[in-house]
This record gives C-alpha cells, sequence and structure tokens, in this order.
C-alpha cells in the first residue's frame, strides 16, 4: 500500500537526547491523520524531519512516495505546511507574501490571481491583504498560515499545532477552517494538543511519547483501547420505575443509579450500548430528553497510554 | 519531471526569492537611512565647493575630471556600510524571526535560497550605486562643466560593486554561520575597522604593510610614480596621488590605470622625524597593471571563499527551532 507519510524505525537525536526514537508511522492517503503526544514527545522533531528541515540520524522517511533525506525541494511541491506559530517575513504584505509563495511553488500568473483571493476569503483575511504582516495579530498570522499551506492545493497538508496560542474564539476559526481543509477531501496530519479537536476530526490517530509510538491506529480501534467503565447520562422525561427496572435486567449494565429524571448508567462492556438503552427506555414509555458519554474518550486512551509510559519509564 | 521543466521550474523558484528578497531590502530602514546618508555626502560634495565659492564671491572653475576623480561618492566606509546594511540579516534575520521554516518548506532549494538572496544583494546595490552615480554625474556636469572621460563612470560602478561584494561575502558568511544578527554586524565593524587601524598601524611602524593587499579593505598606502628616496609628504603629495593596494580601491585604481596605464607604483611607510616632519620612506615599486589585477584576484577570492562557507552552512544548518 502507497503512504502519504512512511517512517521505518526513524531516529532523531540532539546530541545525547534521543528525540525522535525508532518511530514507525504510517498516514493512509485521503485520512484525517491526528499525531498527539505530550510536550517534548518528539512531534514537530517528527514533522521537521518529513519536511527535510532536519536530517534524521537513522531509519528511513518516504513523504507521497519519495525517499526524504535533506534539501529535497521535489517532495515539498506536493505538500503544504502550517508550522507551529508561523512567523512571516514582516516586510511583505499578506497578498504580496502568498504571491512570492505561490511564484515559489511554480504556479502562474492567472493561477495566483484566482487561488490567492479564494484563500484570503477563506481564512477571513480579505481586507487585510495589503497590510504588512508585521501589523498581523497572532491569529492573523495563523490563518495566514493556513492560507499558505493550502496555496498550492497540496496532496498532503501538514498542519502543526494550528490552534497553539490562540484564543478561544481564534481556535474555534481555526477549527473550522480545518474542517473546511478535511472537506476538501486531502490528506491531512494535524499534530494538536487538543485531544477533543482531534477526536472530532481525524480518522486516524498516532500517539507518540518519547519518540516512540505508542499506538497508531484507526481512531476507532483506538478509542477501544481504553480499560474502564463508560458511564451514560441520561435525562428522561417522565422516568418511571419501569424504565428503572427495564435497564438494571440488561447484563451488560453494571449499575443503574436515578437522581431526579436523571440515570447515571455504568456500562460493562467494551461494546457501544447507547442504540440498546434507548430502545429499552422508550419501550419503556420513557422520552430520552439528553443523551451524554464519558469514558473512551481519545483523552482517556491518552491519559492512559502517555502514563502508563511515564511510569514505565 | 522532465528537465526543461526542473530548469524552468529552479528559475521560477530563484526569481520568486530574489523578488522576496529585493522587497526586504529596499525597506529596510537601515538600508533606506544609509541610501539618504549617500546622497546628502554626495550633495555636500556638489555643493560645498560652489556654496563657498559664492559666499566669497570666487567664481567656481570648471573641472572636466571631476566626475571622474568622484566616482560614485561611496568610498571605502561606504562599501562596506551598504554591504552591511543590505545582507547584515538577509540570512540570521530569517533565522532569528522563525520565518526561515516557511521558506525552506517551499520548493526551493537551499543553494537556489542563497544564491537568490545573494543576487537580490547585488541587484540591490547596483540599483543605489547607479542612482548615485547619475547623481554625481549630472550633478558634475552642471556645476563644473562638460566632463572627461563619461565611459568611465561605468567602470567606477562596476569596481565600486565589486569592492562592496567583498564586504558583503564576510558579513553574509558572519550571518549564515552565526543565525545572529547582532553578533554579525559586531564582526563585521570589528573586521574593518581592526583593518583600518591595522593598516595605518602597519605603514607607520613596520615594512609588513604589503600584507594588507592581501586583506579586504584599503590594503598598504602607496603612490603613484617612482619614488626613490625618502622624501617629505607635504612635496611628495603634491606631485602624486595616493593610491592603495587593497579591495576598495579596486574602482580608484581601475581608472587610474585606464588612464594611465604605464605607471608605476610605490610602496611607503611613513616616518616622522623632529625637524623634517612627516617623511615618506620607498619600500619597492610595482606596476599599477598588477596592483589591480591583484586587488580583483584577491577580491574575487575573498567573494568566493566566504559565499562558499556562507552556501555550505545554509545547505548544512539543520532548523531545530
Amino acid at each position: 500500500m502507497d503512504f502519504a507519510v512512511e517512517t521505518v524505525e526513524l531516529v532523531k537525536r540532539y546530541g545525547s537526547l534521543v528525540a525522535v526514537n525508532r518511530l514507525n508511522l504510517r498516514v493512509e492517503k485521503n485520512a484525517v491523520h491526528g499525531f498527539l503526544g505530550p510536550n517534548g514527545a518528539g512531534k514537530t522533531t517528527t514533522i521537521k524531519v518529513l519536511l527535510g528541515l532536519l536530517n534524521p540520524d537513522g531509519g528511513s522517511v518516504r513523504v507521497l512516495g519519495q525517499e526524504v533525506h535533506g534539501d529535497k525541494p521535489e517532495v515539498r511541491r506536493s505538500l503544504g505546511y502550517m508550522p507551529e506559530l508561523p512567523r512571516f517575513p514582516k516586510h511583505l504584505k499578506g497578498y504580496e507574501l502568498l504571491d512570492i509563495y505561490g511564484r515559489m511553488y511554480g504556479m502562474s500568473a492567472q493561477e495566483r490571481r484566482d487561488q490567492i483571493p479564494k484563500l484570503l476569503d477563506l481564512v477571513k483575511l480579505k481586507g487585510r491583504e495589503n497590510d504588512l504582516v508585521g501589523k498581523y495579530s497572532k491569529g492573523m498570522q495563523q490563518r495566514l498560515g493556513i492560507a499558505q499551506a493550502l496555496l498550492n492545493e497540496p496532496e498532503l497538508v501538514i498542519l502543526d499545532e494550528p490552534s497553539l496560542g490562540l484564543d478561544p474564539v481564534g481556535m474555534v476559526e481555526v477549527r473550522e477552517l480545518i474542517r473546511g481543509v478535511i472537506r476538501g477531501g486531502k490528506t491531512v496530519f494535524l499534530s494538536s494538543h487538543l485531544l477533543f479537536e482531534v477526536e472530532q476530526v481525524c480518522n486516524y490517530v498516532t500517539i507518540i511519547n518519547k519518540g516512540s509510538a505508542l499506538v497508531s491506529d484507526t481512531m476507532e480501534n483506538v478509542l477501544h483501547k481504553v480499560k474502564g467503565p463508560v458511564t451514560l447520562y441520561i435525562e428522561v422525561a417522565e422516568l418511571s420505575g419501569r424504565i428503572v427496572d427495564g435497564l438494571r435486567s440488561l447484563p451488560f449494565l453494571t449499575d443503574v443509579a436515578v437522581e431526579g429524571n436523571r440515570l447515571t448508567v455504568t456500562v460493562g462492556t467494551d461494546e457501544d450500548v447507547r442504540s440498546q438503552v434507548s430502545r429499552v427506555i422508550n419501550s419503556s414509555g420513557g422520552t430520552i430528553v439528553s443523551m451524554s458519554q464519558t469514558g473512551k474518550s481519545l483523552e482517556d486512551v491518552f491519559v492512559q497510554l502517555v502514563g502508563t509510559s511515564q511510569e514505565g519509564a | 519531471m522532465k528537465a526543461k521543466q526542473v530548469q524552468a521550474s529552479r528559475l521560477t523558484g530563484f526569481l520568486a526569492v530574489v523578488r522576496y528578497e529585493i522587497l526586504w531590502n529596499i525597506r529596510k530602514k537601515k538600508f533606506l537611512g544609509v541610501l539618504i546618508l549617500a546622497f546628502a555626502l554626495a550633495s555636500l560634495t556638489l555643493f560645498l565647493p560652489v556654496a563657498l565659492n559664492r559666499v566669497n564671491n570666487v567664481p567656481t572653475e570648471a573641472n572636466p575630471d571631476y566626475v571622474i576623480t568622484t566616482g560614485t561618492g561611496v568610498g571605502s566606509f561606504g562599501f562596506f556600510l551598504f554591504a552591511l546594511v543590505t545582507v547584515m540579516n538577509s540570512i540570521s534575520g530569517e533565522f532569528e524571526s522563525g520565518s526561515i521554516i516557511p521558506l525552506l518548506t517551499k520548493p526551493v532549494s537551499r543553494t537556489t535560497v542563497y544564491l537568490a538572496k545573494l543576487f537580490a544583494a547585488f541587484l540591490t546595490i547596483l540599483a543605489a550605486y547607479v542612482l548615485l552615480s547619475i547623481y554625481m554625474a549630472a550633478g558634475g556636469y552642471i556645476l563644473y562643466g562638460p566632463q572627461n572621460n563619461m565611459q568611465l563612470v561605468i567602470v567606477t560602478l562596476v569596481g565600486s560593486i565589486f569592492s562592496t561584494l567583498v564586504w558583503m561575502s564576510i558579513v553574509l558568511c558572519a550571518g549564515s554561520v552565526s543565525k545572529n544578527s547582532m553578533l554579525t554586524a559586531l564582526l563585521g565593524i570589528g573586521i574593518f575597522f581592526g583593518l583600518s587601524i591595522a593598516s595605518g598601524v602597519l605603514s607607520a611602524f613596520s615594512n609588513q604593510a604589503w600584507i594588507l593587499t592581501y586583506a579586504p579593505g584599503n590594503g598598504a598606502p602607496a603612490r603613484l610614480g617612482n619614488l626613490r628616496s625618502t622624501v617629505n609628504v607635504t612635496s611628495f603629495r603634491n606631485l602624486t596621488q595616493s593610491v592603495s593596494s587593497g579591495t576598495d580601491s579596486i574602482a580608484t585604481n581601475l581608472v587610474t590605470y585606464i588612464l594611465h596605464p604605464a605607471n608605476n607604483v610605490t610602496f611607503t611607510k611613513t616616518e616622522i622625524s623632529q625637524g623634517t616632519g612627516e617623511l615618506l620612506v620607498p619600500m619597492y615599486s610595482e606596476p599599477l597593471s598588477l596592483v589591480v589585477a591583484r586587488a580583483i584576484i584577491v577580491a574575487a577570492i575573498y567573494i568566493f571563499v566566504f559565499n562558499f562557507i556562507a552556501w555550505y552552512a545554509l545547505k548544512k544548518t539543520q532548523v531545530a527551532e
């Protein structure tokens, strides 16, 4: 199978510190792959090796089918990259910057004239394109970072902490932009601290710690790796004893607690049982007002895996 | 990708980086400041004698050699200053601000980035010197009458750029290796003033000033013509013009050589004695052609070596931060 990114036993050291330790990573084409890890786990170092900004000390790296080692501009032709906290030359205006980057990608004048206004519109920088980048706020630079990463309509988009350092409004805006990129059907490799963001948008995930992959699989499979109970919080209109008895008779529920018209249900299986629980409540004459689930979130998996890995160190 | 397409995309990438860099250079406050300063000094050179003559009610005499003797109006310190403000943060500034990351992740090789930055610096200096040359030539013509040897203005221009390129290469090299603009500026200033001081000290206190011929800057002090015995500085000064053998004197020496191809140059040592005052002690003489050719070769070697080191440092840099 041809992967968008494939590393085999990748090693990167900074002196005696091993930043990436025999990392095996596969990013499927046309997938949205989340790349998670605590601070200093080796995420940005890995990304910089993929881009040729750093040379690996061991193992191999292939990006879009081409071997990467050192300065390989042809690999970067089909790649869009948004760096962590992007910084652009302050002396250029927003439009000028995108225009010059477009020239570097070999885009024709017509292509640039078509593409740049669309991107400025997408990242909500229209009207500010003739301001010097030095006058842009952090959030605007972040959005400009996304625009320049999409300029060449890349096959693979690498986003390194796209929401880092933004205020809540900026984070929501950037998340929306990422969703837009994903809807465009590109392969996206997303490094982020925001686990719920990754859980919402990614269909594959790799969690690394101390430079090694703890898990790398589909989101569904990764979520199944979590140990411990899942709890359902259900609000039911006209909660009756019949409903509670019906639920207590289900063999996979280990506990059903009642408080007013709210139920707290502990699930003793790895299966998703929400539809069966709904059927019991409905058939017993109840109406579900709301249902939410805790446990089995990416956050739980992350904490469990990284915690175990730290303890084992 | 076919060979022709690869070549075309390299050229497009190269031109894009040149554009990126030129826009930066011409918007640098430091560069604009030095350019304004250069024009102000050129204006003083042009207008001050005329103004003083007016004040003293003395008519300004025609000087047909005015333009060719003043050149671009940029001297040794000017070459250094233009080089410093144009390239001191071309590479180091990108690393300090972090803008190197988006640049190096575009499909342009580091070699192309380096060459384009160098070429953009060359174009920036060329434009500045062309403007200054035109200003000096037009001003000289208007104030001092029709000028001789105007075709040599181009030789002056080429020589001045060559001299500036030596300093540019040194500064670029310091920036590429150190990745620190402040350190680059301090190193450049240190080298320039160090060599300037060394020039005076060596020529006054030792017989070893010839060594400066192989260093960037003014080089060893000399006089045009054959000097056979020790003379008083004042009397000899009136007879011949001073010459320097260094890379900063290429333009002046080239023009002198074209006008006086058979001339010799006498390298001198300065001695101060009681009673006779400042004396020029002749050391040895060389044909002017040799002095010019050697300065050009020395400059070319410096340009090549320092640019090679700067390119290699950029090529091998691992962008961790």
